[in-house]
Order: C-alpha cells, then structure tokens, then sequence
C-alpha cells in the first residue's frame, strides 16, 4: 500500500462533496462581486443568475441527498440549467461533463470504486472531464480563447491540469497549478474587449474589465483544489 | 402613458397560463413547476411535438396544444427563452415512446436551450429532433454569419403540419422532414405603426412619427429594417407583399398559403382589409390563395402592426393542412 494517490487512483470519497460545498462558499461568496462586473461590462444579470443556480442547487442538495461524486456535482449542474441568460445553459453543460467525470472508466480505478461505492473520478478523469466541458462551453456558446469569456479561464487551466497529470503532481499541487492558471487568465481579460457574450455589446467600454464568467470558473477550479488539499478559496482578486 | 391589465408583472405568465388551462378545462392541463402545458389526455404512440419560448407572442405556443397539434408547450417569461430545465422537462413529457421533435423559433436563446434539452433527454432515452422556424425575411443576410432569419409567424404553419402528420403516425424522421420543409418554404414580412408596451412599462418599446411606418419589425419589439411613409391599408399590404413575391419566385399558376396576422394590438376589421388587398394582388399576379389564416395568431404583446406569411402549397400539405384540428386558438 503506498500513501502516495497517482493521477489514475480515484479522488477522495468526500471529494464531490467538498467541491460542491466550496463551490457554493466561493462563487456565491463572490456573487455580489461578479455581478458588479457584469454591471460594468454586460447586461448586468449575472449576479443574480449566481444566486438563483445556487439557490436551485441548494434545494437539489434538500431533495436528492446526493451520496456520490457523480450525485454531487448533478445538482449544481441541474441547477444552474433552471437559470435563464447565457450563462445558466452554459455553466449547467459545463458541470453536467464534469459530473460525467468518473463515468465509464475502465481498469483497476473502476474496480475500486466498484468496490467500495464512492465513485470519485481520479484526477486524470477530472482533467479530462474539464477539457470536455471547455469543449461543451465552446460548442454551445461559439466563443473561442480571447474572446473575453469563460473560456478565457478554462483553456489555461485544463492545460495545466493535463500536464500536471502527466508530470505525475499530487491532486493538491495539480489542481493548484490548474487554479493559478485560470485566475491569472481571469485576471488578464480585464486587458482585453469582448467579441463574444454579453460583454461584447459594449464592446471597448468592458476594457479594464475582469470577465465575470472567466472568474467564476476560476473560483470553481479553486473550489475543485480546496477540496483536495483542504484549504479555502481567496475570491479578494475579485473587484 | 401606457396602462396594462396586470396583477403584479412577477405573476404575469403563471397567472395567464393558469387561466387559459382554467378555461380549457377539458382541453389542457398545467405542469406550474416547470411552466408548461400539455394537453389533458396525453396522447399515446404517436411522436410527441413540444414547441415553446418567451411569453408575450399568445396565442401561441400554448394556445396550440391539443389534437392535431402541440403535445406540449413551454413558456418562458415576456419575450425570455424558457430555461433549459424546463424545456427539458417539457420534451420529456411530450414523449410517447416515439421521439419527440421539437420546434423552435430562430433565436439564439431558445435555440441553446432546446438543443440541450435535446442531448439531456437522451440521457433517459428520449430521441429528438429538432426543427428550426426562421421565416422572417427582413432579417435575412444571405447566409453570411450572424444569427441568421427571425422565427414568426410561419410556425403556426409548421406546428399544423407536422401535428398532422405525428397523428397520422408518422415517423421521427418524416415529421421532422416535414417541418423543415414547411419551414425552408415559408417567408414572412411584418410592418408596425406603433410598437408594443411590457407590461407594467408606461412607455413603448420604440415611438414612431405620425407619418411613419416600421418595416420589417420582429415580434420582441425590435426596430424594423427602416422607417417608409404611412399609407393606406392597399399600401401596406403591397409593401409586405412585395419583397415576399421576389424571394418565393411566385409566377402565374402558382398556389400560396397564406397568413395575415396581427401583431397584438390590430383589430378584425384591419386584418380583413389586408386579406382582401392581398387576395385581389395576388389574383393579379395570378397567384392562387388555395389556404389562408386570417387572425392574431403570433403577436407582440400590443403591437400594432400586420404580418403576412406565405409557402408555396403542395397537395400533401394541404391534406395536413386540411386534417382536423382542435386546439385552444385553432379548430376545425
């Protein structure tokens, strides 16, 4: 038996648990300010679409009393596809692929998590099912990298993830090289005009701007690494 | 000032569905959760048809429900796609074993959220299929980029056509062939003379001049293509008809169906006017009317405006035009 968990051994059982846990603590924390900058730079509905999926998610969480990863990660997907806008479709299909993310696995990590029920992915199985979500995200919303949207945050950190994984990283050290790729990139979209989304209507005027759905995702991906190594999300960066 | 007949404009849709299933009690029933209609006896093996969108167009979609036609029907709020949960839940209940195909008007919104509602329901084995209603010609690029054509008035026909034939029992594929085909036929053109007020609001979506017209609007209160002096009811007809009769390529022999509708706020009276000119210049034109729909069937809350709608007919669409229906808006 070693102590060290390789990139194929499946995450912790309570992993979904404390990723959705972190999710709601984080991006609901920051929702005032997300929809700050959805006021400056889109159509301001942001904030409250943040609020209502988590409200919806909460009340998934009441109903469904998820057990499993897969259980867990469902009900913020279910509930952010009750959220109108662009963003609820999207982030909904986004946590729907990550949810996916431990579904038809094969080899010994299928087998252990057959075993004992938890049905956490390994961490390969959680980068990957973030590079389909970027994939999803980019199909429905037709954005590419540089467009100043979600997309922004997800390409850099599902790069890091993937070579972190390759490197051999522990989850802990992975998912915060994936996290501090996708908050330098949130950060950057400040630099940069919209040519997609909402922010794109007003186009020159969101410059200065830091991207509201690339810092979420960006809070999601810290949520993610929180719930590996056990620490808290900083959503000050935000503003 | 604008007043509107309204509890409070939170309620609006809730409320308005509740009173068109109230009234229909043996015609419709209300799943209040996710905020649509299906009918009170749901039919059973034959394919399910689901369409939907932002409320504020009524009759449709929901006054469309029933034999013949929809099997169910999602609203989302004034001129708001509904979530894509809802749909989801809506295609689900439309589906009788047989797929479901869902038809939805061309905006980006409602377009998102049906397509993935689509690929969730398959998740529980439901098979979709998806027809797009982008009639509006005002809003056509030439195919370059962009959103692409306005879905209006041209669903209703698309609704009736492909109800027929899912009750005649045809297949997944073959309604859905026979909707995109309603679909790629018909081409509608609409004019305003004053735009629609939300409700609650106490000013219009936009204001025109006394002597002006709006050419080309859509049915959210967008603006038109362009502004044209106001004239009379022969005069408007003709500018609708117009740009229609160049891009169907209508010729002498040829046989139309044709919808005049009102936009929300025009009243009986006008619309048979408009139906009147259109019939005598199409006649000229030697453009035979085989069908034709006169009413407001796909509105824009109070607009006052006109649409006309056209498809060249085929026999067999208009034996499924012909085949009994019997819906809240629409029986024969």
């Amino acid at each position: 038996m070693t102590t060290t968990t390789t990139s194929t051994d499946p995450l912790p059982d309570d992993f979904g648990h404390a990723f959705i846990r972190g999710v709601h603590e984080s991006v609901g924390g920051a929702a005032e300010a997300l929809g700050d900058l959805d006021r400056r730079a889109g159509d301001g509905d942001f904030g409250t679409n943040v609020r209502t999926a988590l409200k919806l998610a909460a009340q998934n969480i009441e109903t469904e009393q998820p057990a499993t990863y897969r259980q867990w990660v469902t009900t913020m997907y279910m509930g952010w596809l009750g959220v109108g806008g662009t963003s609820g479709p999207l982030f909904g299909m986004f946590f729907r692929d990550l949810a996916k993310a431990a579904d038809g696995a094969e080899g010994e990590s299928a087998r252990v998590r057959a075993a004992d029920g938890a049905g956490s992915p390994s961490l390969a199985q959680f980068a990957e099912a973030l590079a389909a979500g970027q994939a999803t995200v980019q199909k429905y919303g037709e954005a590419d990298v540089g467009d100043k949207t979600m997309v922004d945050a997800l390409d850099p950190a599902v790069s890091a993830l993937r070579s972190a994984v390759e490197a051999g990283s522990s989850p802990s050290e992975a998912l915060a090289a994936a996290e501090k790729a996708a908050v330098d990139a949130a950060r950057a979209t400040a630099e940069t005009a919209a040519k997609r989304g909402r922010a794109s209507y007003v186009g020159e005027v969101a410059k200065g701007v830091i991207d509201p759905g690339a810092a979420a995702i960006a809070l999601v991906i810290g949520a993610a690494r929180a719930a590996a190594d056990g620490g808290d999300v900083d959503t000050a960066w935000i503003s | 000032m604008r007043r509107s007949i309204v509890n409070d404009p939170e309620d609006l849709v809730p409320e308005a569905l509740e009173g068109l299933v109230l009234s229909n009690p043996l015609m419709l029933d209300l799943h209040e959760e996710h905020r649509f209609i299906t009918r009170r006896r749901p039919a059973t093996d034959k394919v399910g048809l689901v369409s939907g969108g932002g409320s504020g167009h009524e009759p449709l979609h929901a006054g469309f429900v029933g034999t013949g036609m929809l099997d169910v029907a999602v609203a989302g709020a004034v001129f708001a796609s509904p979530t894509a949960l809802q749909v989801l839940e809506a295609t689900k209940a439309a589906d009788a074993g047989r797929g479901v195909v869902q038809i939805v008007k061309n905006y980006t919104g409602d377009v998102l959220n049906f397509r993935i509602a689509g690929e969730i329901s398959g998740d529980d084995a439901v098979e979709t299929e998806m027809v797009l209603v982008d009639d509006d010609l005002a809003t056509d690029t030439g195919g370059e980029g962009g959103p692409g054509r306005r879905g209006t008035a041209a669903t209703v026909i698309v609704e009736k056509l492909c109800g027929a034939a899912a009750e005649a029992g045809a297949s997944l594929a073959e309604v859905a062939a026979i909707g995109r085909r309603a679909a790629r036929r018909a081409r509608t053109m609409s004019l305003a003379l004053s735009a629609g007020t939300h409700p609650g609001d106490a000013e219009p979506q936009f204001t025109l001049g006394e002597d002006e017209v709006e050419l080309g609007v859509g049915i959210h209160g967008e603006r038109g293509r362009g502004r044209v002096p106001f004239r009379d009811a022969d005069g408007l007809t003709e500018l609708l008809l117009d740009p229609l009769r160049k891009e169907l390529e209508l010729h002498r022999g040829d046989q139309v169906l044709a919808i005049v509708n009102g936009l929300g706020g025009t009243y009986p009276l006008e619309l048979n006017l408009v139906a009147r000119s259109l019939h005598h210049q199409l006649a000229e034109a030697g453009v035979a009317i085989e069908r034709s729909l006169v009413g407001s069937y796909v509105t824009s809350l109070d607009m006052h405006g006109i649409s006309i709608t056209l498809m060249p007919l085929d026999d067999e669409q208009a034996r499924l035009w012909d085949a009994p229906v019997r819906t809240p808006a629409l029986t024969w």
